[in-house]
C-alpha cells in the first residue's frame, strides 16, 4: 500500500508522521512549502479543499483532518488505539473527538490569537484560550490519574502523540511569555507525554524533523 | 445493547436522537435540566467529565462528543455510514471531523460570541465566525456537487446528514441579522437535508422534540 504524507516539520502533519513511524509503515513524504504557494496549488486543493495539512494520500483517495487519519490508520493497521470492536473504543473516541474539536482549536487560538475575533482582541483571545486549556488539561490529568487508559500510553500511541504536539505548540509558540502553557501543574499528563517522546519512533523523528531532545515536555524553538 | 441518552430538546443531543431513532435502537432518555444546572452536577460529571450533552451511557461505559457517538453507532450497527473496511471510509471520516472541528466549532462561536474574546468583542467574533461558516458550507456544497457520496446523500440516510441538518437549523434560526445563512445558496446540501427531515424517523423526533415539520430546511415554521 502506497501512502504519501503532505508534510511540514512541526505542523499538524507531524502527528501523522509519528503515527506512521510508530506503525513501521512504508510511506513517502511530500514536502510542503508555504512560501512557494504549495497550499494553494490546485492539485493539493483537490486532495483537501480546506488547503490544510495533514493530508494522507492512500490507494482509496486522500484522507484529511488529523484525527480522521489516525482513525483510518488504526482501523487498517491497528496499534494506535483500541480496535473498533473493543469496549475501550467508546471512551477513546469520546476523548479523541474532544481533543480534535476542543483542545486543538483552543491551542490554535492561543498561538494565533488574532484569528478568532480580530487583531484588536488578540490579548483577550489569548488569555481566554490559555484559561480554557488549563481546564482541559485538568480533565486530561484526572482521566489519566483515575483510569490510566491504555490508549494514552506508548502501547497505543495515536492520541498521546497528538496531544504531545498540541502541548508542545502551546508551551513554546505564544509570542507573549505570559501566555505560554506550562505542564508543571499536570504531573500525570507530563509523565504520559514524557513516555511518548521517549519511544524509538519519536526519537528518530525528533532528529529528522528537528524537534529537539524533549519535544513535548521541554520544547524549544528549532 | 442498553443505551441511555442524556438529552435536552434542540440541543446537540437531538442529533444523536435522530440517529438512534433511524437505527431503531431502543434507548432511555434522561432529560437534562440545563437551566437548573444539571450539567454541573457531580452525578452528570461522572458520565461526562467535560459537562456537556450529548452523553450516551452504553454497555461499554459512558460516551460523550456528538461525532464520537455517531461514529460509534455506525461501527456497532454497520449502518448510516461506511464501515472500517469500506473504500469510502477515509472520505467519510475526513468530512465527519471537518463537520465537528470546523463547522460545528464555527457555529458555536456564532451562538456564543462572548467565548472567544469576551463581551467587548462579540461583533468581531461573530463576523469571523460568519465568514468561516459560509466558506465551510461552500466547501461541503462543492464536494457534494462533485462527488455525490453515498454517506451524505438524498437517497441514503446517514449520521452526517442528521448532524449537518441540526447545525444548519441553528444557523438559520439563531444568528442575529445580518448574520446567518440562506440554505438556497447550497442547493445540493439542501436536497440532502430535505430528504433526511422527511424520513419517518426524523418526523417522529421532530414532533417529539418540538422542532416543526421541516426542522432542517425551513426551521421556525
Amino acid at each position: 500500500m502506497t501512502l504519501t504524507l503532505y508534510h511540514c516539520p512541526d505542523w499538524g502533519s507531524q502527528v501523522i508522521r509519528l503515527a506512521l513511524e510508530e506503525l513501521g509503515l512504508d510511506y513517502r513524504i511530500r514536502p510542503m512549502d508555504w512560501d512557494a504557494g504549495d497550499f494553494d496549488a490546485p492539485g493539493f486543493r483537490a486532495a483537501n479543499p480546506q488547503g490544510l495539512i495533514p493530508v494522507l494520500e492512500t490507494p482509496e483517495g486522500p484522507v484529511f483532518e488529523t484525527a480522521a487519519i489516525l482513525l483510518w490508520l488504526n482501523a487498517r493497521h491497528g496499534g494506535l488505539g483500541p480496535g473498533i470492536d473493543e469496549p475501550e473504543a467508546a471512551a477513546f473516541l469520546s476523548w479523541l473527538f474532544f481533543v480534535a474539536n476542543t483542545v486543538h482549536p483552543g491551542v490554535m487560538a492561543l498561538i494565533h490569537p488574532e484569528r478568532p475575533a480580530g487583531p484588536g482582541a488578540a490579548e483577550e483571545t489569548g488569555r481566554f484560550a490559555l484559561e480554557r486549556l488549563m481546564v482541559q488539561a485538568d480533565h486530561l490529568e484526572a482521566l489519566i490519574r483515575t483510569r490510566a487508559p491504555l490508549w494514552l500510553t506508548p502501547q497505543q500511541p495515536g492520541l498521546g502523540h497528538y496531544l504531545g504536539i498540541l502541548i508542545r505548540w502551546a508551551v513554546y509558540l505564544p509570542e507573549d511569555p505570559g501566555q505560554r502553557f506550562s505542564l508543571d501543574p499536570f504531573p500525570a499528563l507530563k509523565a504520559m507525554l514524557a513516555a511518548h517522546e521517549a519511544t524509538p519512533a519519536a526519537r528518530r523523528l525528533a532528529v529528522t524533523d528537528g524537534l529537539g531532545a524533549h519535544p513535548y515536555t521541554a520544547p524549544e524553538a528549532a | 445493547m442498553t443505551l441511555t441518552l442524556h438529552h435536552a430538546p434542540d440541543f446537540a443531543s437531538t442529533i444523536v436522537r435522530f440517529a438512534l431513532e433511524e437505527l431503531e435502537l431502543p434507548h432511555t432518555l434522561a432529560i437534562v435540566d440545563i437551566d437548573g444546572g444539571a450539567l454541573a452536577s457531580p452525578e452528570f460529571r461522572q458520565v461526562n467529565p467535560v459537562g456537556l450533552i450529548p452523553a450516551l451511557e452504553t454497555d461499554d461505559g459512558p460516551m460523550f462528543e456528538t461525532a464520537a457517538i455517531l461514529l460509534w453507532l455506525v461501527d456497532r450497527t454497520g449502518r448510516l455510514g461506511p464501515g472500517p473496511t469500506d473504500p469510502d471510509r477515509g472520505a467519510f471520516l475526513s468530512w465527519l471531523f471537518f463537520t465537528s472541528n470546523a463547522l460545528h466549532q464555527a457555529a458555536l462561536a456564532m451562538f456564543y460570541p462572548h467565548r472567544p474574546a469576551g463581551e467587548a468583542n462579540t461583533d468581531a467574533a461573530r463576523a469571523a465566525a460568519q465568514e468561516q461558516i459560509v466558506a465551510r458550507l461552500g466547501l461541503m456544497e462543492a464536494m457534494l456537487a462533485a462527488q455525490a457520496p453515498r454517506w451524505l446523500s438524498p437517497d441514503h440516510p446517514g449520521v452526517l446528514g442528521y448532524y449537518i441538518g441540526v447545525l444548519v437549523r441553528w444557523l438559520i434560526l439563531l444568528p442575529p441579522a445580518p448574520y446567518g445563512i440562506r440554505l438556497d445558496d447550497f442547493p445540493h446540501l439542501k436536497a440532502v437535508l430535505a430528504a433526511h427531515e422527511a424520513r419517518p424517523a426524523a418526523l417522529r423526533i421532530a414532533a417529539s422534540d418540538g422542532l416543526g415539520p421541516t426542522p432542517f430546511t425551513n426551521p421556525g415554521t
